[in-house]
């Protein structure tokens, strides 16, 4: 009987785990919930830094996961643990005898409309960053105005807020807001774009550069302070309040659109994997990993691992990364030789 | 009877008894001076006035007669509890009576001893005259024994008080426990005292078969002395220690009610209404089960039987701690047989806060306000801060205005001043009291007739502080309730909706109105009840009141508060506060809807 070594979500963390098992010579299985895979980074246009395109990063893991068994609009149904690995039924049916489990489970953005007075859902010109995606990839959306004259994001919608129940950093926003800004500037250059932020938060590679790039280059304005509240005019424009933290006053700025920058949040289920396998979630509810410095992609379980934004906010290339040292990781258990 | 003491009428067996009424009678008498001395002179004209109207004179007899001895609201709530209370206040208060008759009746010379009523069978033979006295005796034994039951009930209580349907009770000081047990032995040692001289002084079913046992048991009688020594003490001690304990709310909530009845409210946060509110305190604990705040075991000892406690010891710090840290909901006051107001006596505390930065309003300018709403408006609306923030609901509220052919104005599109309350929450009085003016002004010169308000928080002080004349104060559950009703607001029932409405603190036990919302939820879909709901309905934990609660320690609060809701497994929440509403919001799993947007999606 084949030993499977199941890959739980098939957005980029869990395809890049299991093109990477099968390189290795494992038998992975890919199990993604949906009809397609991709995960988040579908839904995406261009990345940042390079803008390169999103659609191509998924063509590529499409790519390598030719000779893999995936099985979408699957679920897991039931996880029992066996005397070597764990048994894993499939919603749809399918039965299979896992030497080890990967979850690539990833992480949900934050539901803006629970952000009441951002008024998402409730005016009709507030988007997420993913509807903006969307409208790049050429979704029709008639919340985007066709010749905007003022647009507005707002940062850590859902992220960094207590009172949001929240209160982890989601990492990617401040650089997704600066891209989604100079792409938004591109396309509407007469249009004034501002950023509304608490900090800027620009650790990666070129991410500095960008920022400033869009200082000097595309003249966006960037405030700093938390929106308070945004209503709505009578001629439909949204009004945004927030106070200018830097001068000291309180703001007010007429907008076409404004974005707001949903965080990243831990998915709400993730408590039936852990029940499941006995172990315990993180009090952030992502999954806790055995150390989050030395052994990020290993769990407390033997047979366990983790690859991806299911143990905590990250980019696509730590992600990545992620998956390939989980795969590395799994290999050398299977092996016996860790 | 005949008296066994003819000369002195007297036995030094009395004197710890004698000491210690003389002692509570005195303690009780200054303190009351004192408490209405420390009432505004405003307040102590209408107290003394309120004794003598004949109104509130027989509502003062009738409410001490109904809650001090027959403790009817605890029957209500709870009868095992009502009987335990009832059987020993009004036993023991049957006792004294009685004791006074057989005095009159039989020694009228001796009343002005007011020992003699109470140790009656010691100094009392048996004469001719005894069969007139049976009717006495044995109503006598009959309250004893009803006495000890109820105490009997109390010792189980105290150790089992889950039994009694009370999950949490108070600890108790060390005096309490003094006064615990003392109060424990007065009755058995009554019955024993009483026993054993009952072959003398005559007695009952229950007293004159334990004489017999007793002179079959010890072969002599000579042991009564020691037993009326030890009841007499009991008795002394009790009531040395009674101002001390929480046995104090005897004798203070018999000034508390006719206090109240005249129409007090606490000003000072320490001295006379509020004095007498604290001494009222039972110290029963009812307050820790029913505290929202409760569910966590760090919050037992910020209830409201606490802060009296804190304030009687005056531990500075730990009154701050509770009066900051409470919500506000006014729960406690709701199950309180006393009725001690929790959230009251906690905003006078804050008063006290010095806080370093105040600042005023006097620059504000109300002018613009006024000139922003059109003349001829009937309807004002004013949204507040809080509806500013859950804009879904302000844009229900007006599609139902329009919808409803209303002419109104709203009176701050884009924003307007506080209505005051949440700084009245954090003792802020003279900032409050600024905005109040202010408001008024707008609002008066505005030429409105009906003031709409969608949020509670300021539905409640615009009841309370507000003084707009013939400007009618609504709120948009009550105003949509009667539009609907008044046919002017079509709402198109879906029977197979399931909807629980949550009781907002401040609409429900702030201000009473419990019924039209539940009407206008019912004009939607289908009714049903939460676990706990109406004047016990559970804080949702995001009240404006606590100061010093974090959003991480309030999530138990509305998680538990969620879950009290879903009893009926409805398939939305309705409220009918937006801070409810952004409250369960985080940690509903159903959704959560104003009342006013359920009411717009079906018209």
């Amino acid at each position: 009987m084949a030993e499977y070594i199941a890959v739980v979500g098939g957005g980029i963390a869990g395809m890049e785990t299991a093109v990477r098992l099968k390189a290795l010579g494992l038998e992975p299985v890919l199990i993604e919930r949906s009809e397609s895979l991709g995960g988040h980074v579908a839904s995406w246009h261009r990345l940042f830094p390079d803008m390169s395109h999103a659609d191509k990063l998924i063509k590529d893991l499409e790519k390598g996961l030719e000779d893999v068994d995936v099985q979408l609009g699957a679920e897991i149904s039931s996880l029992n643990p066996l005397r070597k690995g764990y048994s894993l039924v499939l919603t749809n049916g399918k039965v299979y005898p896992c030497r080890a489990i990967v979850l690539a489970t990833g992480f949900s953005l934050f539901p803006a409309e629970r952000k009441e007075e951002y008024g998402y859902g409730i005016y009709d010109h507030v988007i997420t960053n993913r509807d903006l995606e969307g409208w790049f990839n050429g979704k029709a959306d008639s919340r985007v105005p066709e010749s905007p004259r003022a647009i507005g994001f707002v940062h850590c919608v859902g992220s960094r807020d207590i009172k949001a129940g929240n209160s982890q950093c989601s990492k990617v926003c401040c650089i997704t807001a600066i891209k989604q800004a100079i792409e938004m500037k591109e396309k509407f250059p007469e249009a004034e774009v501002y950023c509304f932020y608490m900090d800027l938060r620009l650790f990666g590679k070129k991410y500095e550069d960008f920022y400033i790039k869009a200082q000097r280059d595309y003249n966006i304005h960037f405030i700093r302070g938390r929106v308070s509240e945004v209503a709505e005019t009578i001629d439909g424009q949204v009004q945004v309040k927030a106070e200018d933290t830097l001068s000291g006053k309180p703001v007010r700025v007429r907008l076409d659109l404004l974005v707001l920058m949903a965080g990243i949040v831990c998915n709400a289920d993730n408590q039936t994997f852990t029940q499941a396998v006995q172990m315990p979630l993180d009090d952030d509810g992502f999954f806790r990993s055995r150390d989050n410095v030395g052994a990020i992609t290993e769990s407390d379980r033997p047979g366990v691992f983790f690859a991806g934004a299911c143990t905590g906010a990250k980019t696509i290339p730590e992600t990545l990364a992620e998956a390939r040292s989980a795969a590395l990781n799994v290999y050398l258990y299977v092996k016996g030789l860790k | 009877m005949i008296d066994r003491f003819a000369n002195s009428g007297f036995h030094p067996f009395v004197l710890p008894f004698l000491v210690g009424m003389i002692f509570v009678l005195t303690y009780c008498f200054f303190g009351m001076v004192r408490i209405i001395w420390e009432l505004p002179g405003k307040d102590r004209r209408r107290f003394f006035l309120s004794l003598v109207t004949p109104r509130t004179a027989w509502k003062n007899v009738k409410d001490i007669f109904l809650n001090c001895l027959i403790h009817v609201k605890l029957w209500k709530r709870n009868p095992v509890l009502g009987y335990m209370h009832s059987s020993i206040a009004f036993g023991w208060f049957m006792i004294i009576l009685l004791g006074h008759i057989e005095v009159m009746l039989f020694l009228p010379e001796r009343i002005r001893f007011f020992y003699y009523p109470i140790f009656f069978n010691f100094f009392v033979a048996e004469g001719e005259s005894t069969i007139q006295g049976s009717v006495l005796m044995f109503l006598m034994d009959f309250f004893l024994l009803i006495i000890l039951s109820g105490i009997a009930m109390a010792i189980v209580k105290r150790f089992a008080s889950l039994w009694f349907g009370m999950r949490r009770t108070t600890r108790l000081s060390f005096l309490d426990s003094v006064g615990l047990y003392s109060l424990w032995a007065i009755f058995p040692l009554r019955l024993l005292s009483e026993s054993f001289t009952a072959h003398i002084s005559g007695g009952s079913f229950l007293t004159v078969p334990m004489n017999r046992m007793f002179v079959w048991f010890f072969g002599n009688d000579m042991n009564y002395l020691p037993t009326w020594w030890a009841y007499s003490i009991a008795l002394g001690i009790f009531m040395i220690v009674l101002p001390f304990t929480r046995y104090m709310h005897i004798p203070a909530e018999m000034l508390l009610i006719p206090l109240r009845n005249a129409g007090i409210r606490i000003i000072h946060p320490r001295k006379g209404f509020a004095r007498v509110q604290v001494r009222s305190c039972p110290g029963c604990g009812v307050c820790i089960d029913a505290c929202p705040m409760s569910v966590k075991k760090e919050n037992l000892k910020d209830c409201t039987v606490y802060l009296n406690r804190q304030i009687r010891r005056g531990n500075e710090k730990r009154i701050a701690e509770i009066s900051d840290k409470c919500l506000l909901c006014g729960k406690c006051t709701e199950v309180c047989q006393v009725g001690v107001p929790g959230p009251e006596m906690r905003l006078a505390q804050r008063s006290l806060r010095k806080y370093s930065i105040n600042p005023h309003y006097s620059n504000i300018q109300v002018d613009p306000f006024i000139d922003a709403i059109p003349t001829g408006t009937r309807v004002l609306y004013f949204a507040g801060c809080m509806t500013h923030l859950t804009p879904g609901i302000k844009k229900s509220v007006l599609s139902l205005l329009d919808k409803a052919g209303a002419s109104y104005s709203v009176m701050d599109p884009d924003g307007g001043l506080c209505c005051g309350r949440p700084m009245m929450m954090a003792g802020r009085d003279e900032q409050a009291r600024e905005m109040i003016r202010l408001n008024t002004e707008i609002i008066r010169a505005s030429g409105c007739n009906v003031l709409l308000l969608s949020c509670p928080i300021c539905y409640r002080i615009f009841k309370e502080k507000y003084k707009l004349g013939n400007i009618r104060i609504v709120h948009h559950s009550v105003y949509f309730n009667e539009l609907i009703h008044a046919g002017r607001l079509k709402v198109n029932r879906e029977e197979a909706l399931k909807l629980v409405y949550h009781d907002p603190c401040e609409l429900g036990r702030g201000c009473g109105i419990y019924d039209e919302p539940r009407e206008a939820v019912s004009a939607a879909g289908t009714l049903v009840e939460a676990r706990q709901n109406h004047a016990e309905s559970i804080c949702c934990g995001g009240s404006l009141g606590s100061i010093t609660l974090s959003y991480e320690k309030r999530e138990g609060i509305t998680r538990n508060s969620v879950d009290n809701l879903m009893a009926g497994s409805p398939d939305a929440i309705v409220t009918a506060c937006p801070l409810c509403l952004s409250t369960f919001n985080k940690y509903a799993d159903v959704p959560v809807k104003d009342l006013a947007t359920v009411l717009d999606e079906k018209c």
